[in-house]
């Protein structure tokens, strides 16, 4: 199966900006799963530098500035990723989850620090008794990790409600733990903190999520959005990836673009830009599977 | 009164003391230095004390407190003993010091490269990863010639046996080195000759080989190096100040630089100029809001790139705070072994880090013996004494710590040494810390022969100049001859002449117009005021109306006066008006504010005006006290002070600044300014005027310090034409429209890059100006309705009035040209 898929931003500003220096993390990783078959990044007005680098987590950074005075941005991001095989299946013996706690911080093994460091409180994701306890309810006493991982996903897709204008980008956790309400990347950031509070790593990972159109309806072109979810870690097995906002474990429907501590890490596009007052944001998303 | 050793009553308990070991005969390195204290004698001691206290006064050395009430800096407090440190003493902490920094500079590059330390167990993961200041984007970026650090400072501390033990490592953006240099220059001045028979080893050569290895680590001749501070509201704005003059760097902020094609420039009046090597005061996190903080106004969008595309060198290196933790020390034994194969020659104090299972025991095992902090000084935590926490609430800070064991350091808490200090007439011991400083010159580490000495505020140990306390300087008494350098006197090397001072930076030049501005429009106010307030009580009707034309050209936007459709004002309104004007902080029209601007913008450029200027500034701040209780008629002496500290001012502006960029556009200021009120003022006398109205002359003339020269050609007789003639077209005075015109226009043409389509404009305006013949004029004489004839004199209403949208427009854009880059700060999108 092949995805193409073009993720275009505007920002429209009231007043012209006159430089901006940005920062796009839109490009897919390569995965054992997924490979690259084409990435190109598209940016109107065109940019004075353009510099690509891989950050700390292996993610693709696009860096860009724009000099000339201008009241529109345009960032057209176009990927086509092959999606290979079967993905692995879901683990059924795995060790209980207080050994997956205990071993990880012993391990000076290249993947158990890799795994350690998303053990701890990150600038979105606070440690606290409220999240640990919560996460106890699954996290029952040598239960297997993967299974209370699962059950974990279940309970926070049953008792959080999907609300669009409940949250923004900036609404902390605690919040959205209180008010059992959010978007995707509010529930992602609840499990992070509901797994790190256990002491057990998890991390971030921002992508898109293939949907259907309603039966007899034609596919609506940039209706979909990107996405988020959670990836945990496993000794012994690897990493595991949950979607708690559709309670579902990701396979081929989920294309991955980053991983990091949290969305700050990875959030798609940031950027400083010098004058421009008021702007608009428009975001769209059109994933589409092609036929070859 | 003697100095008596005697008198020296305050010993905490087992403390060392650094003067004496009895508590009666000094040390033998004190000796000197008490008897000649005892030779010079109390009186002249306080003397010389009030001088060093008037110095600091007039140099302006300051350090801010954060969440003082008074908002404002505090002057510097320094004590005039100095702390001496015997030679062999100093060889061993030397030693000590500087090995810490090569191993704290190699443990960052570990950390940030290739981990081994961490990979091998050398170095708790946790620590790493579990750190705020651990800036990702950072890792795998190489650094010129091993420098993480370039400077560090380590706070040292005496216990009871003798012993110095660090007590904490500045890694970032060690700050006092400046103020240490300047205590040294005011003690050495007050005891000349106790310095000059000390052999003292001097402070000098180290400043030198910081500008050298700054100059080195630009690869490049001529480098531009700049020293970025977060702007006068930090603490220890003062110092970033003068070690930007003393070492001959910019003082920059934030907003002064940019990043263009991931090179840095600095915004300059001239343009954009690249700049090689920062040397910054900004906190790690807060340099770049792109990649580190969002929410940083203090740093430059883009600079990590720069610094990833090696554009630009920046110490200390950005990520160097990773180490600023007590947490490390537990650790740093080890790690010296390891990394340089020795044993680490000075101890830290006792500390152990809760993230290690077995501290954390040891420290629940025994609270009550030490303090508590955060690891990551980004948390805000004060520090807990155990032993005060009460017994009911033992069992929850326990749970705490258990509940995120790497977040919290714990340390034994050191008695501190005493030192002499001088205290009202005698000498009392207080508790002191040394902070000391190593350099790193790319080749060798040197170490400040001294230090910065800071002092307990009173009998107890919490050492703190965030808290108010205050310092010494120290002074290492060598044993063989020293080195007499001095940055200010160099001797043997040859001086390179330069006449036009250095770039000028947009934020800078920006400031200086609008103080001119500023100063420019006090004078102004408190004039019309001055004329105005004794007339208003004993105002007739018709002199009330002269009153509220004067009023007029104010052009207060804020007036309190009844709008003349509802009512005419009273003599009553003027004078609350009055009080409104003058005191009202919340007007932005008002004399307080307009004072409180000049204080504002001149706080921005303080290290380009002299610190009698600053004082100045200050008392001008402070000039116009009026309370509740102020009789309305005592106001106008109190606007004469004023005005003879803006006098001062002007004075000193004349005489007193190099004729550079940042003049030219202060005194710019205050041409478009004065020129701006003149223009109103001028319009009110070209309306018709009766009879009853020429009061109106005589208070312009007075608000134009005009009068002698009016009376001296026309005695007494007032006539509206002689009054324009003063006031608007003679040349020779420098309150005419004529001057302030030809004066902006010369200015104006001096500036780079300036718009010679506005220079055509103000040379166009004063043509005009010019071609007005005034005895051609024919002014409506009382009682005489405005008839034919007086053309001329719409002519010149028209002319005036045209001025008035025009300067204005002058004054914008010169602000777009010059300074708008500067004041646009950044916003951030998409986070």
């Amino acid at each position: 199966m092949i995805y193409r898929i073009v993720h275009r931003t505007t920002y429209k500003y009231k007043h012209p900006v006159s430089v901006g220096t940005h920062v796009a993390c839109l490009k897919p990783r390569a995965l054992p799963h997924h490979q690259l078959a084409q990435s190109e990044l598209h940016i109107q007005p065109r940019p004075a530098t353009r510099t690509e680098r891989v950050d700390f987590f292996g993610n693709r950074l696009c860096f860009f500035t724009i000099q000339e005075p201008h009241r529109e941005l345009v960032i057209e991001a176009r990927s086509e990723v092959i999606m290979e095989g079967k993905a692995t299946p879901w683990p059924q013996l795995a060790l209980p989850w207080e050994e997956a706690a205990r071993s990880v911080p012993n391990d000076h093994s290249p993947a158990g620090l890799e795994a350690y460091q998303f053990e701890f409180e990150s600038p979105r994701i606070r440690v606290r008794p409220e999240f640990a306890s919560y996460a106890l309810q699954s996290f029952t006493p040598r239960r297997p990790m993967p299974e209370a991982l699962l059950d974990l996903t279940a309970r926070i897709h049953k008792d959080f409600c999907f609300d669009s204008k409940a949250t923004s980008v900036r609404t902390p956790i605690e919040e959205v733990f209180r008010k059992r309400r959010g978007v995707c990347q509010d529930f992602a950031h609840l499990q992070i903190a509901c797994l790190r509070s256990l002491n057990l790593a998890a991390r971030y990972v921002s992508g898109y999520l293939r949907t259907y159109p309603p039966p007899g309806q034609p596919r609506l072109v940039g209706a979909d959005a990107s996405h988020a979810w959670v990836s945990a870690y496993c000794p012994g097995i690897g990493w595991l990836d949950v979607d708690p906002t559709n309670n579902l474990v990701p396979t081929n429907g989920h294309v991955t673009l980053a991983w990091g501590r949290d969305y700050g890490d990875v959030s798609p596009l940031r950027g400083l830009i010098l004058g421009g007052g008021a702007h608009k944001l428009h975001v769209g998303v059109d994933m589409e599977p092609i036929d070859s | 009164m003697t100095v008596d050793l005697t008198q020296t009553p305050l010993r905490y308990g087992d403390a060392y003391d650094e003067l004496s070991a009895d508590g009666v005969t000094p040390r033998p390195h004190w000796a000197h230095l008490m008897e000649s204290l005892q030779a010079i004698g109390p009186e002249e001691l306080g003397r010389r004390w009030a001088r060093a206290e008037r110095r600091i006064r007039e140099n302006g050395i300051t350090y801010n407190i954060y969440g003082d009430p008074l908002g404002a800096s505090r002057a510097w407090r320094i004590d005039i003993v100095p702390l001496l440190i015997p030679a062999d003493e100093w060889r061993y902490i030397e030693a000590g010091i500087i090995q810490r920094a090569q191993l704290l500079n190699l443990l960052l590059e570990d950390l940030y490269g290739a981990q081994v330390l961490v990979a091998h167990g050398h170095f708790p993961a946790a620590l790493l990863y579990a750190n705020p200041a651990f800036l990702r984007p950072l890792v795998g970026v190489r650094v010129p010639a091993h420098s993480y650090l370039h400077m560090l400072a380590v706070d040292l501390a005496r216990s009871p046996d003798g012993q110095w033990w660090v007590l904490a490592d500045r890694t970032q953006a060690p700050s006092g080195s400046g103020y240490a240099l300047e205590n040294r220059t005011i003690v050495s001045d007050v005891l000349p000759d106790l310095f000059r028979t000390s052999n003292v080893l001097r402070l000098a050569p180290f400043f030198r080989a910081q500008r050298e290895a700054l100059t080195n680590l630009a690869q490049r001749d001529n480098p531009r190096i700049v020293l970025l501070t977060p702007g006068p509201l930090n603490e220890t704005y003062f110092e970033h100040s003068y070690i930007a003059r003393y070492l001959g760097f910019t003082l920059v902020q934030g907003a002064d630089l940019t990043v263009r094609k991931r090179r840095v420039y600095l915004k300059t009046v001239d343009g954009l100029e690249k700049v090689d090597v920062i040397l910054r005061r900004v906190d790690d996190s807060f340099c770049d809001p792109l990649e580190l903080r969002g929410d940083s106004l203090l740093g430059v969008p883009g600079l990590v790139d720069a610094i990833v595309a090696g554009n630009v060198k920046v110490a200390n290196a950005l990520g160097s705070g990773l180490i600023e933790t007590a947490a490390i020390m537990p650790f740093l034994p080890g790690l010296c072994t390891q990394l340089l194969g020795e044993k680490l020659k000075l101890p830290s104090v006792a500390t152990w880090w809760c993230g290690q299972k077995y501290a954390l025991d040891w420290v629940l095992d025994h609270l009550d013996s030490v303090v508590v902090k955060p690891a990551f000084p980004s948390r805000n935590m004060e520090p807990v004494f155990g032993a005060e926490i009460p017994p009911a609430e033992k069992g929850k800070f326990a749970e705490q710590l258990r509940s995120r064991p790497h977040e919290y350091v714990a340390q034994e808490q050191v008695a501190l040494s005493t030192a002499p200090v001088w205290d009202n007439g005698c000498l009392n011991s207080r508790s002191v810390v040394l902070r000391t400083y190593v350099l790193n010159t790319g080749s060798r580490w040197i170490a400040i022969p001294g230090g910065l000495v800071r002092v307990a505020e009173a009998e107890g140990s919490v050492v703190s100049m965030q808290r108010g306390g205050h310092s010494k300087d120290a002074w290492v008494l060598w044993d063989s001859p020293v080195d007499t350098f001095s940055m200010l006197r160099p001797r043997n090397e040859p001086v390179e002449l330069h006449r036009v001072s250095r770039v000028v930076p947009s934020r800078v030049a920006d400031n200086a117009f609008w103080l001119g501005r500023y100063v420019e429009r006090a004078e102004n106010i408190a004039r019309i005021s001055r004329a105005m307030i004794p007339r208003v009580r004993r105002a007739e009707e018709a002199e009330l109306v002269c009153l509220i034309r004067l009023h007029r050209c104010l052009e207060s936007r804020h007036s309190k006066l009844p709008k003349p459709k509802h009512r005419r004002p009273t003599s009553v309104d003027l004078e609350q008006e009055m009080t409104s004007l003058l005191t009202d902080a919340k007007r932005p029209d008002s004399l307080a504010c307009t004072l409180a601007e000049v204080s504002r913008t001149g706080g921005n450029i303080r290290e380009r005006l002299s610190g009698d200027m600053m004082f100045l500034i200050g008392q001008l701040r402070d000039s116009i006290q009026i309370g509740h209780g102020t009789p309305f008629l005592e106001y106008p002496a109190m606007l004469t002070d004023c005005l003879e500290l803006l006098s001062a001012f002007s004075g000193m502006e004349r005489e007193n600044i190099n004729r550079g960029l940042g003049w030219l556009f202060m005194t710019t200021g205050r041409r478009l300014e004065r020129a701006i009120y003149l223009t109103r003022q001028l319009r009110e006398i070209t309306t018709p005027l009766t009879e009853q109205d020429w009061s109106l002359l005589e208070c312009l003339l007075e608000v134009a310090d005009s009068s002698m020269t009016y009376r001296t050609r026309y005695y007494t007789t007032l006539q509206p034409l002689a009054v324009l003639d003063v006031l608007l077209a003679d040349e020779t005075n420098p309150r005419s429209l004529d001057f302030q015109l030809s004066h902006l226009a010369d200015l104006y043409q001096k500036l780079p890059r300036h718009v010679p389509v506005d220079l055509e404009a103000m040379r166009a305006a004063l043509a005009l100006l010019r071609s007005f013949d005034l005895r051609k004029l024919k002014y409506p004489l009382p009682g005489a309705a405005a008839e034919h004839g007086s053309d001329g004199l719409a002519r010149l209403a028209s002319f005036l009035q045209g001025l008035e949208g025009l300067l204005p427009s002058w004054s914008n854009n010169l602000s777009s040209r010059y300074f708008s880059h500067a004041r646009t700060l950044p916003i951030t999108i998409g986070q």
